[in-house]
C-alpha cells in the first residue's frame, strides 16, 4: 500500500471510533485470496467463507454442527449422504437458498478443477425443496470435510464473474475490493443467525508493516503479528497467541536414489532411504530450542501432522530422545565414524544430506539452520540450502525438505502418507510407501461414522507393529506447531477460539459473527 | 624508502597512506575469513538477540549468531565478490578500450555499447543479468562483474585514441617501429595506471552493488552470511529495538567501501599528468 493512501485510510478510519459503541472493525490479518471470493475455486478451504454459509461449521471444539443443515445422514451402504436444509436461508440478494443451488454447487465443484477436489462425488441431486442426496463413488468418511467447507453459490447468478461478486448466504455481504489494498463487508440483511453489532469489517491487505502502524495507530482492531514481535503490543491492545496445527517438519525421500519422474526430477536419496539416519534426525533435534530459534517460543513442539486433534495417535512418540539416543540409533544400524572426521558413514556412505527450506520463509529458515546445528554432534551433515518454491518442486522428491502442513480435516493425513499420492503434487513427494498404512487409511475413510474412522486413522500412525509415525517409518521429522499471533483491541471479545489450522489470518475470522464490543 | 617517502609529493604520501589502508583492511578480512568456517558462526537458541558485550563485540541476531564473526564473513564475502566482479569488469573495459583505438567500426560498435549500458539505469541492468543467470552467487558475480565496464572503457577508449593519434607515435612509426613496440613503450604507460585506478575505483562500486542484490533477495542464500543479506534481515530487528544488527554490519560495509574509493581516487589523482608523479 503506498504511504499516503494508508495514512488516509488511518484517518478516516480511526475518526469514527469516538462516535459509535461498535464501530466498523479494521482487521490486518492478511489472507487475501489470489482467485477471489468463489467457493468452487477453493476459496473458505483454511478459515470460512464470510460470504457464503456452508452445510455444517465447525465448532469452536472442531465438532461439527449443522449450519444450513438441520439433518444430515449416511446410508447404509454409506454412498449416499441425505441433508435436510433449513427453510429461512437466504442469498444476500434477497433470493431463497434451495437444494437445488446445493445440488448445483457440489456437481460444479466436482467439474472445477480449483482447489476444491471432490473427484469422489459421484452427483449431487435436490430430491425436493430443502433436501439434497449426495451419492459418492466408494465410501469416504472425509466428505464431512467438504460439508463443513465448501460455501454454496446460487444456482441464478453464479457466473464467471462470481469470484469478483460473491453472492451468498453467509453473515456477511462485500461491499468493496480493491485488490492489494483492501476488502470491506457489512452485514448480511438476510443471514438466518443473530445480529452482528459491526456496521461495516474493513480487511487490510498488504505490507506485514503496514498492519503493526495501522495497530499503533488504533486504526486496527486486530493485526496479525510475526511471532519474534508479537510481545510489543500497543497501548489499547493485547497479545493472543492461538494454538495452531500449522505445522513444521521435515519431509523425507523415502526410496534410495535412482529413477526419474514423469518431469526429469530425480527421485530416492540413499542416506534419507534409511530409516536410522530418519530416526536419529527425530531424536536429536531439541524442539524447545527450534521455538525459540523459529517463534521466538510461541508455538508447541510437534511430533504428527495433527498434534492434539482427535485422530493423532500420542503412542508413536519415541521413548528414547536426544543426542545419546541418536547415536545409539546410527551406531546399531551400522553408522560410524572410522575416519574420525566427525562424520558417520556406512558402506562408503556419508551420513550427509542437503536440506532445503523455501529462502523466502524466516521461519522455515531458522528450523533448517537449527536441525542442521542439532545433526553436527550426532554425525549427520545436514546442508542448510534456501531455494524458490519452483526449484523446491523439482528438488523434493531427493532431498529433505522443510515443509508445513495443518488441517482440521483428517483427510490430510490420508493425502500425506497415502501411496496413492506418491509424487503427486506437494503431498507425498518422498513417495513414502506402506501397504499396512494404505489399508489404515483406507479402512478409515470407508468408516460408517466420522468417530468410528478414528482407531483407523490413529493405527495408520502407528498400529503396534508400524504406521507412518516416529515408531513406524518416520516418515517425516515433524518439529513444531506454529502458534498465530494477533493484537486484539481491548475492547473487543472474540469468544470461543479454535485451534487454527495452517494459514495465519483468515482463519481467526471463523468467529467473526458472534464477536462482542465490550467497551462505551 | 624513508627518504623516498619524506621526499615524496603529498599526492605520493596519500597513496601510500590509503593504499595500505585499503590493502590491510581487505587483507585482514580475507585472512580473517579464511580462518572461520565459511557457513558462518552457529545458531544458539541461548544466545539470541544479546546486545554487543565483552563476548559478543557486535553482539547476536535472532537466530543467536555472533554477529562479529557474521559481519567479517560477510564482508569477506562482498571483498571477493567485488574483486572477481573488478577483475571482470576491467578485462572488458580494456579489451573494448583497445579494440575501439584499433579499429574505426569496432570503435563505432564499442560507442554503441557503452552508450547502451550506461543508459539503462544501473541497478536494473544488474538485475536483468543476475535473474537470468539462475540467481545465487553466480547470477550475483556475472550480474556485478558485466555492468561496471562502460566508464572505464569510455577512458580507456580516449586514452587510447590520443595517444595513438600523437606526434612521438607516428614519429616511431616513421622511424619503422612495429605496432607491438609502439603499445608496449607507448600505449602501455599511458593505459596502465588508467587501468589499476579504474579496478580500484569498480571495487566499492561492484561491493555496494553485490550487497543490494542480496538486499533484494536476489544474490546469496539467506542462511549464507552477506551484508545485504544481514541488512535486509535487519529491518524487523530494528522494529524491536535491536540497533546492534544493522550498525555494525552497516558501518563496516561503508568503511571498506570508502577506504577503497579513497586509494582508488589517491590512485587516479596520481596517474594524472597535470597533478602526479605516476
Amino acid at each position: 500500500m503506498r504511504p499516503l493512501s494508508f495514512l488516509a485510510l488511518a484517518v478516516s478510519l480511526s475518526l469514527p471510533l469516538a462516535v459509535e459503541a461498535a464501530p466498523p472493525l479494521v482487521l490486518a490479518v492478511g489472507g487475501e485470496p489470489e482467485t477471489g471470493f468463489d467457493p468452487i475455486m477453493g476459496w473458505g478451504r483454511y478459515g470460512n467463507p464470510l460470504f457464503q454459509a456452508t452445510l455444517l461449521r465447525r465448532a469452536a471444539d472442531l465438532s461439527l454442527a449443522g449450519d444450513l443443515a438441520t439433518g444430515w445422514s449416511l446410508s447404509d451402504d454409506r454412498l449416499t449422504w441425505t441433508v435436510t436444509l433449513r427453510d429461512d436461508a437466504r442469498f444476500s440478494d434477497g433470493t431463497p437458498l434451495t437444494a437445488e443451488d446445493v445440488a448445483f454447487t457440489f456437481n460444479a465443484a466436482r467439474d472445477g478443477d480449483g482447489l476444491t477436489d471432490l473427484k469422489v462425488l459421484k452427483e449431487a441431486r435436490a430430491t425436493g425443496p430443502l433436501t439434497v442426496e449426495l451419492e459418492l463413488r466408494h465410501p469416504q468418511i472425509t466428505f464431512t470435510g467438504d460439508l463443513a467447507t465448501l460455501g454454496i453459490v446460487p444456482k441464478a447468478s453464479y457466473g464467471p464473474d462470481y469470484a469478483r461478486h460473491p453472492v451468498g448466504a453467509g453473515p456477511f455481504r462485500l461491499v468493496e475490493w480493491r485488490e492489494g489494498e483492501q476488502l470491506i463487508v457489512a452485514p448480511n440483511p438476510y443471514w438466518y443467525g443473530p445480529d452482528i453489532p459491526f456496521p461495516r469489517v474493513t480487511f487490510v491487505f498488504g505490507a506485514e508493516a503496514a498492519g503493526l502502524a495501522l495497530a499503533r495507530t488504533g486504526a486496527a482492531q486486530i493485526v496479525a503479528v510475526p511471532p519474534a514481535e508479537a510481545d510489543a503490543a500497543p497501548e489499547g491492545m493485547q497479545v493472543l497467541h492461538v494454538p495452531s496445527v500449522d505445522n513444521r517438519g521435515v519431509m523425507f525421500p523415502m526410496r534410495p536414489a535412482g529413477g526419474r519422474t514423469a518431469e526429469g526430477a530425480p527421485i530416492g536419496n540413499d542416506v534419507t532411504a534409511d530409516r536410522a539416519i530418519r530416526v536419529a534426525v527425530d531424536q536429536a533435534v531439541d524442539r524447545t530450542a527450534l521455538l525459540a530459534l523459529a517463534v521466538n517460543g510461541h508455538g508447541a513442539p510437534a511430533h504428527g501432522p495433527a498434534d492434539g486433534l482427535p485422530w493423532d495417535n500420542p503412542e508413536d512418540r519415541l521413548t528414547e530422545t536426544g543426542p545419546d539416543a541418536a547415536r545409539a540409533t546410527l551406531a546399531a544400524a551400522g553408522w560410524t565414524d572410522a575416519d574420525g572426521d566427525g562424520l558417520r558413514e556406512k558402506d562408503g556412505l556419508e551420513a550427509e544430506f542437503r536440506l532445503v527450506y523455501p529462502a523466502s520463509d524466516s521461519v522455515r529458515q531458522a528450523l533448517a539452520l537449527g536441525v542442521a546445528e542439532a545433526l553436527k554432534p550426532v554425525g549427520i551433515r545436514a546442508i542448510p540450502d534456501g531455494r524458490s518454491w519452483d526449484e523446491i518442486g523439482r528438488l523434493m522428491h531427493s532431498e529433505p525438505v522443510v515443509f508445513g502442513w495443518g488441517s482440521h480435516d483428517p483427510s490430510e493425513v490420508f493425502n500425506l502418507y497415502d501411496s496413492g499420492f506418491a509424487g503427486r503434487g506437494w503431498y507425498n513427494p518422498g513417495f513414502y510407501e506402506n501397504p499396512a498404512v494404505d489399508a489404515h487409511l483406507a479402512a478409515a475413510e470407508a468408516a460408517e461414522t466420522f468417530e468410528a474412522s478414528l482407531p483407523e486413522w490413529r493405527a495408520a500412525q502407528w498400529d503396534g507393529t508400524t504406521g507412518f509415525g516416529a515408531k513406524g517409518d518416520a516418515a517425516w521429522a515433524w518439529l513444531i506447531n506454529i502458534d498465530h499471533s494477533y493484537w486484539v483491541s481491548d475492547c473487543l471479545d472474540l469468544g470461543p477460539i479454535q485451534t487454527e489450522p495452517h494459514g495465519h489470518g483468515w482463519p481467526i475470522t471463523q468467529g467473526l459473527p458472534g464477536w462482542r464490543w465490550t467497551c462505551e | 624508502m624513508i627518504a623516498a617517502l619524506t621526499l615524496a609529493s603529498p599526492v605520493r604520501r596519500d597513496l601510500l597512506i590509503r593504499g595500505g589502508l585499503a590493502l590491510g583492511l581487505v587483507a585482514v578480512l580475507l585472512l580473517a575469513a579464511l580462518a572461520l568456517p565459511p557457513e558462518g558462526p552457529p545458531v544458539s537458541a541461548l544466545s539470541r538477540n544479546l546486545g554487543p558485550s565483552l563476548a559478543h563485540p557486535f553482539g547476536t541476531d535472532s537466530l543467536g549468531r555472533d554477529m562479529a564473526l557474521r559481519t567479517a564473513l560477510a564482508l569477506a564475502t562482498s571483498i571477493k565478490v567485488g574483486l572477481f566482479a573488478a577483475v571482470l569488469s576491467t578485462a572488458v573495459a580494456v579489451v573494448f578500450g583497445l579494440a575501439a583505438a584499433s579499429h574505426r567500426l569496432a570503435d563505432r560498435l564499442v560507442g554503441v555499447a557503452t552508450e547502451l549500458a550506461l543508459g539503462l539505469p544501473h541497478f536494473v541492468l544488474i538485475l536483468l543479468i543476475a535473474y537470468a543467470a539462475g540467481g545465487g552467487m553466480a547470477g550475483v558475480i556475472l550480474g556485478v562483474g558485466l555492468t561496471h565496464w562502460p566508464r572505464l572503457t569510455r577512458v580507456l577508449r580516449l586514452e587510447a585514441q590520443t595517444v595513438a593519434a600523437s606526434d612521438y607515435v607516428a614519429v616511431s612509426r616513421g622511424l619503422g617501429r612495429g605496432p607491438v613496440w609502439i603499445a608496449r613503450h607507448h600505449l602501455a604507460p599511458h593505459l596502465l595506471p588508467q587501468i589499476v585506478a579504474g579496478f580500484v575505483l569498480i571495487f566499492p562500486h561492484a561491493v555496494l552493488h553485490e550487497a543490494g542484490l542480496s538486499f533484494v533477495g536476489l544474490g546469496i542464500p539467506p542462511h549464507l552470511p552477506s551484508i545485504g543479506v544481514i541488512l535486509a534481515d535487519s529491518l524487523r530487528a530494528l522494529m524491536a529495538g535491536h540497533w546492534w544488527v544493522a550498525v555494525f554490519p552497516g558501518t563496516g560495509l561503508m568503511l571498506v567501501a570508502l577506504t577503497v574509493e579513497r586509494f582508488g581516487e589517491a590512485l587516479r589523482r596520481a596517474a594524472d599528468p597535470t597533478e602526479g608523479v605516476a
